[in-house]
């Protein structure tokens, strides 16, 4: 041994004697690593050990990659966000809080018209408002922008045309608000107004002034913006059903309803270059349209994030107040900032797409799914923002969990003369998933079986493929199921409460992160980035683009650096606001930052770690192999008297280079068919959930109240138990939302009628049920630690656990979200005609008395409970594919095995006149193939 | 949102208050009165209607008085939702108003005199403009009433109190102050239609204070609220019924958030009296023929038709819970 100090462990002292001597043999501890609020070391935590590397964790899923790495600090460990402190004393700054010096305010006049040209603009009178520093108008920003590169159809400010009321039309920055507000006034605008579209199913048609132009890519004249057709499997085994379901779905759209509303503060700082201010959750993708409306180079723009108070998706986007903040700064040489009232926040959206979605499923003898029809015509609003996405995932986000015999889908996103649509919460999986689930419920109904014993004798296995070609890696959806049902005693209570009462299941499947980096090839650039830095001080300050919007991405950085390096979490030091100091990130949105960052993080802590290991290894002669990271202190594996401090490790470590620095990316693998729009919905990992919940029905006023709700979602690993918890109990509050009260109500003239927070009904508090979050961890292999995201699927089963409940509850299938007391009482009024009852009191409750297939159900659930957890733990690694439980072979392309198993991602032409709503886009031709026909 | 200019007056005594108005009327300038300022100031924020002047109540001591026979205009709905020896009924119906955020502020005069409110009216400018404005807040264009459009007369916002319809059936009287002296009236005759007049109150005048007599202690009532959110909402529609235990001639019903004010129903009352007096079977005919009698229109969360078959539930659970 050399160098190095020998030294008993522990807190406790006993290093000198009562007279003050020292104790024979015994040294001083040295100085802990500097920071952390317990002075000395504590010992090895081996309850957050796995037991693959000798803890005491349980790993009934499987070991982990990440196990050896593992040191017991952070990961798994209940501990409030990094930044509560600042959220909870008021001390975080959102973007209304910037104040830069000189500041002036900004305002933006907006479209009073549905839809109008705009002839002209006469800004003269504005201009000559005492006050007004600075009027700019579309003309000043006439380039288009768009979070999509393929649909890039924003402008700063209107350039010809309005397309809603609430549009922008121009913007004034002046000395203060009632000023600005003035010169709102002043603005001559001449207008055509135009003939607006309003209703999605007409947006179908062709129109004489379509809401945007694509050129030769344009279909007909119509305002359909994006058509999807997707075609997998054998149709052939839908012709014979045994059971099916048909349902025809109303969805209103609905609002992300964040707290905080936008707000933008842009400085053109002495050397000429942007300082934008704002809460996005996107902000590389501001970034990238800043540079483009601007012409302005990217790195003269440094965009801050802000803290974010709440973005859900209605941050994302490229914000065209964001572009009007920083012509109006450039203009008035002064900073500008915009906060808007809540109608504005309402008129940008972004929000869920209201959508008309039909569903039609069928299933064979013996009670598998022999396919899934599904058709989506959702109305995108003004504009495309991840529309085109959104357009597929309602599809798509449909093949998984269960295994199909084939799916067909239908979707068209069309433009209409309103608010934007865009990404939110569970994104273009959410409706969809509802109307699926919902129709499981109704086939399982007729084949007088458990609805859950449905789902368990369906559910594709860990590690095997969807019938689109997803790659699924871990998999706990039976575990969810099987934990919901059991916690929520359903098998005492389904189909046998009372009249009023109900209990209902739902499932989730959503991705962890999306495959593609919207902007780059992910063979050429990885998807995050995030550098590290250890200076002398022992800090380690985390650079990092991941945009904490309150779900914990900060935290979860934090805690997979601490985890690996064994310092206490108040030593990681996550700097992520600006773009100047941050590697370039994709954002937030996905469900990608905890798989993809912590990830990336994982990666650069291990070349820090590798660096103090290597120190520590010279001082102590022990290989790095046979070292321990504990608690600020390096140790000889089988005597940990044997050890080196952190702080001197990392001396060691910096003497000939000074502060150590590393950078860690992450790619995803290569994966996913080659079919068109096969990367949509493809995502290294997804998450599975399950959630029961139970509702009280008045029968005479069709108000719901939802009052328990058991909600099993599997996140892979739970990084922070507590996080992970908050966001499930959070997912079902948003999702009890769309299902129950909240819609964008849009009146007879079009009008959004609701736009405030009184009448667009978000549930408080007080109409929450119990929510009794259950975590499901089946330890993917890919992510950080195991981890999957946790953030968006949560969301998708609250909704039809609860349309499926309040069925089980008053017997009615209600398609027509949200359920709002007169919607329930239309179906009640319905069933008392159809039924001759006059009091609802007297409806009769469903029940269910099981038939044949039952017993076939559970004993095939039993055996694939088997198979799943042997391919969980990789005990069984051989291929599965979509197809296997309908007999195929799947070393063999299914193509090759059936004929009639097919790929399309185009209608044949004898298909075409059978296409649902949506797919009647496919009637229409695009321009570039219609010469001669207009 | 910007809060308009105005100037704020304080008096600190009724006929301070009193003269004030008298001589902003005398110089013919516009005010409004604020109490607890939860349904004004909104309104003031979104720009409608706002007025140069506003005079508070809110430093005159002695009308925040709260007993079983009178509450004063100040008095807090927060006060009133616990029993401080007022009539249960009316602790009820505190209660269900609002949050108890918005009931730490929010008076009892503020709640009776609560503007009637419309999703074409309660909007921010920029919206309203879009609509072309409407004849309740028509910004000087005369513009039509957005929800029955071609009449131009009348504006059919709805009244969404929810204290009214409980001191209607307690046979609560109103006293109106103002230059020109006090006035006492039942609180049946104080609204009065269209959604812009909205009651009897005359320029300068405001209400004082709410009494009730002897008999109204004697009465039990209930009062049942329609609404999508318990934790806030405005009703949706609302039925409060009250009678003294055991005389069913004592009957009263009156209904709220429905119309462009509140109402009694003693003529659908006494139709089903006269026809003798039959348990449940007179409770079903009433709830059936007050239903009748309402005639909800589309400017609140929900459809009237619902709302309007709602008034049956809500009579009928009204009546059923007195009568327990």
């Amino acid at each position: 041994m050399s160098g190095g100090y020998r030294q008993q462990p522990g807190a406790s002292g006993g290093t000198t004697r009562k007279d003050g001597k020292r104790v024979a043999g015994k040294q001083a501890f040295p100085p802990p690593g500097s920071g952390g609020s317990r002075p000395k070391m504590s010992t090895r935590d081996l309850d957050f050990i796995p037991e693959s590397v000798g803890g005491k964790e349980p790993q009934p899923a499987g070991s982990h990659i990440h196990d050896r790495v593992r040191t017991g600090t952070s990961v798994g460990k209940e501990m409030p966000l990094v930044d509560s402190n600042a959220k909870v004393t008021g001390q975080a700054w959102y973007g209304d809080d910037v104040r830069l010096p000189n500041e002036v305010i900004g305002k933006i006049l907006r479209s009073p018209h549905h839809y109008a040209k705009i002839k002209s603009i006469d800004t003269s009178r504005v201009e000559a408002l005492p006050g007004v520093l600075a009027v700019a108008t579309g003309a000043d920003s006439p380039h288009r922008f768009g979070v999509l590169p393929v649909t890039k159809d924003e402008h700063a400010m209107a350039v010809e045309k309005v397309r809603h009321v609430g549009d922008l039309v121009a913007c004034v920055a002046a000395i203060d608000e009632a000023t600005a507000l003035e010169a709102l006034n002043l603005f001559d605008v001449e207008w055509e107004v135009l003939e607006p579209v309003f209703d999605p199913k007409k947006g179908l048609e062709d129109a004489d002034e379509p809401i945007h132009w694509r050129g030769k890519y344009h279909l007909a004249k119509t305002n359909v913006q994006k058509r999807v057709f997707q075609e997998f499997g054998d149709r052939s085994l839908v012709e014979k059903p045994h059971a099916a379901s048909h349902g025809k779905w109303n969805m209103a759209g609905v609002h992300h309803g964040f707290t905080e509303p936008h707000a933008v503060v842009a400085h053109w700082d002495p050397n000429g270059r942007l300082q934008l201010y704002t809460p996005q959750q996107v902000p590389h993708y501001t970034h990238r349209a800043l540079s483009t409306v601007l012409e302005v180079p990217m790195h003269q723009i440094n965009v801050i994030r802000t803290f974010v108070g709440g973005g859900f998706g209605g941050k994302s986007d490229p914000f065209p107040h964001e572009m009007c903040a920083a012509i109006l700064s450039r203009k008035s040489g002064r900073p500008v900032r915009i906060t808007f009232d809540r109608e504005e926040v309402y008129w940008i959206n972004r929000g869920r797409h209201p959508s008309h979605i039909e569903v039609k499923m069928t299933a064979d003898e013996d009670a598998r799914i022999s396919g899934f029809d599904i058709d989506a015509l959702i109305d995108g609003g003004g504009f495309a923002s991840f529309g085109h996405v959104t357009s597929y995932y309602n599809g798509v986000l449909a093949t998984a969990p269960y295994e199909l015999g084939s799916f067909h889908y239908t979707g068209a996103r069309v433009w209409t003369n309103k608010p934007a649509s865009g990404a939110m919460r569970g994104h273009g999986a959410v409706n969809t998933r509802c109307a699926v689930e919902v129709g499981l419920d109704e086939m399982a109904e007729t084949m007088k079986v458990d609805p859950i014993d449905l789902r368990l004798a369906n559910l594709l296995p860990p590690h095997s493929r969807t019938i689109s070609g997803f790659r699924i890696t871990s998999n706990g959806m039976r575990e969810a199921l099987e934990k919901v049902r059991e916690g929520s005693n359903w098998d005492d209570k389904f189909r046998q409460l009372p009249l009023g009462k109900g209990i209902g299941i739902g499932c989730g499947f959503f991705i962890s992160g999306s495959g593609l980096p919207i902007h780059w090839d992910p063979n050429r650039f990885p998807h995050a980035t995030v550098h590290m830095q250890v200076d002398m001080d022992g800090g380690v300050t985390v650079h990092t683009g991941a945009a904490d919007i309150g779900q914990g991405s900060t935290t979860a950085v934090a805690q997979v650096v601490s985890e690996v390096l064994a310092l206490p979490i108040e030593m990681i030091h996550v700097r992520s606001h600006e773009s100047d100091t941050s590697p370039v990130d994709l954002g937030s949105y996905s469900s990608r930052v905890t798989f993809m960052n912590a990830n990336a993080a994982i990666r650069a802590a291990l070349e820090i770690r590798e660096q103090l290991l290597n120190a520590a290894w010279e001082i102590l002669g022990y290989h790095p192999n046979n070292l321990v990271l504990n608690d600020r202190r390096i140790y000889y594996k089988h005597d940990p008297a044997i050890g080196v401090s952190y702080l001197k490790a990392l001396h060691k470590a910096q003497e000939d280079k000074g502060a150590l620095i590393a950078s860690g990316a992450y790619r995803s693998p290569p994966m996913g068919g080659v079919h068109k729009g096969a990367a949509a919905g493809l995502a290294p990992a997804y998450s599975f959930s399950a959630y029961v919940a139970e509702v009280d029905v008045d029968v005479e006023t069709g108000l719901i109240k939802c009052t328990n709700v058991w909600a099993a979602h599997d996140c892979g690993k739970a990084l922070n138990p507590l996080a992970v918890k908050g966001q499930i109990i959070g997912s079902c509050h948003m999702g009890l939302g769309q299902v129950l009260s909240e819609k964008m109500v849009y009146g007879r003239t079009g009008h959004l009628q609701n736009p405030n927070l009184l009448d667009y009904k978000i549930p408080s508090v007080y109409e929450m049920p119990h929510v009794e979050p259950i975590i499901i961890e089946s330890c993917d292999p890919e992510g950080p630690f195991g981890a999957k995201e946790a953030g968006e699927g949560p969301l998708l089963p609250i909704l039809p656990a609860v349309v499926n409940a309040v069925y089980d509850a008053i017997g009615i299938r209600l398609r027509d979200l949200p359920l709002t007391p007169d919607v329930v009482f239309k179906g009640i009024e319905k069933a008392l005609k159809a039924s001759e009852h006059e009091d609802p009191t007297d409806l009769p409750s469903p029940r269910l008395t099981h038939g044949a297939l039952q017993p076939t159900l559970v004993a095939r659930a039993q055996e694939h409970k088997i198979r799943d957890k042997a391919r969980q733990r990789t005990e069984d690694t051989s291929p599965y594919v979509n197809g296997v439980l309908f007999g195929f072979d799947p070393t063999i392309p299914l193509e090759d095995q059936v004929e009639g198993w097919r790929t399309a991602t185009e209608p044949d032409p004898e298909q075409l006149a059978e296409l649902g709503l949506a797919g009647r886009a496919w009637l229409k031709k695009e321009q570039r193939h219609m010469e001669g026909e207009n | 949102m910007l809060m308009p200019p105005f100037t704020l007056h304080n008096p600190t005594s009724v006929e301070e208050a009193c003269s004030l108005a008298g001589m902003l009327l005398e110089k013919g300038e516009e005010f409004d009165w604020v109490a607890g300022g939860t349904d004004l100031l909104p309104n003031y924020k979104w720009h409608i209607n706002p007025k140069p002047h506003v005079i508070s109540l809110a430093r005159i001591d002695g009308v925040d008085t709260l007993s079983l026979h009178e509450i004063g205009c100040m008095a807090r709905l927060g006060d009133l939702t616990e029993e401080n020896g007022i009539h249960p009924l009316i602790v009820e119906a505190a209660s269900k108003v609002a949050s108890s955020l918005v009931r730490r502020n929010a008076t009892l005069g503020g709640n009776l005199c609560l503007d009637t409110r419309c999703f074409w009216y309660n909007q921010g400018e920029d919206w309203r403009r879009s609509i072309d404005w409407c004849h309740k807040a028509d910004c000087g264009t005369g513009a039509d009433c957005r929800v029955i459009p071609n009449q131009n007369t009348l504006c059919v916002a709805t009244y969404q109190g929810d204290i009214a319809p409980t001191l209607m059936v307690l046979n609560a009287e109103v006293h109106l102050i103002g230059p020109n002296g006090l006035r006492i009236l039942p609180l049946s005759e104080f609204y009065q239609l269209d959604g812009m007049t909205k009651n009897v109150l005359a320029k300068g005048e405001f209400l004082l204070k709410v009494t009730l007599s002897e008999e109204s202690a004697q009465r039990t009532g209930s009062y049942q609220k329609l609404r999508v959110r318990d934790s806030w909402d405005f009703p949706e529609a609302g039925v409060a019924a009250s009678w003294v235990p055991g005389d069913a001639s004592s009957l009263q019903i009156a209904t709220t958030a429905l119309e462009s004010i509140p109402r009694c129903h003693p003529e659908e009352v006494a139709t089903v009296l006269e026809a003798g007096w039959d348990g449940m079977n007179s409770v079903k005919a009433l709830a059936a023929s007050v239903r009748k009698s309402i005639k909800p229109v589309n400017n609140t969360s929900l459809p009237p038709r619902y709302r309007k078959s709602m008034v049956r539930v809500l009579t009928k659970r009204a009546v059923e819970k007195i009568l327990d």
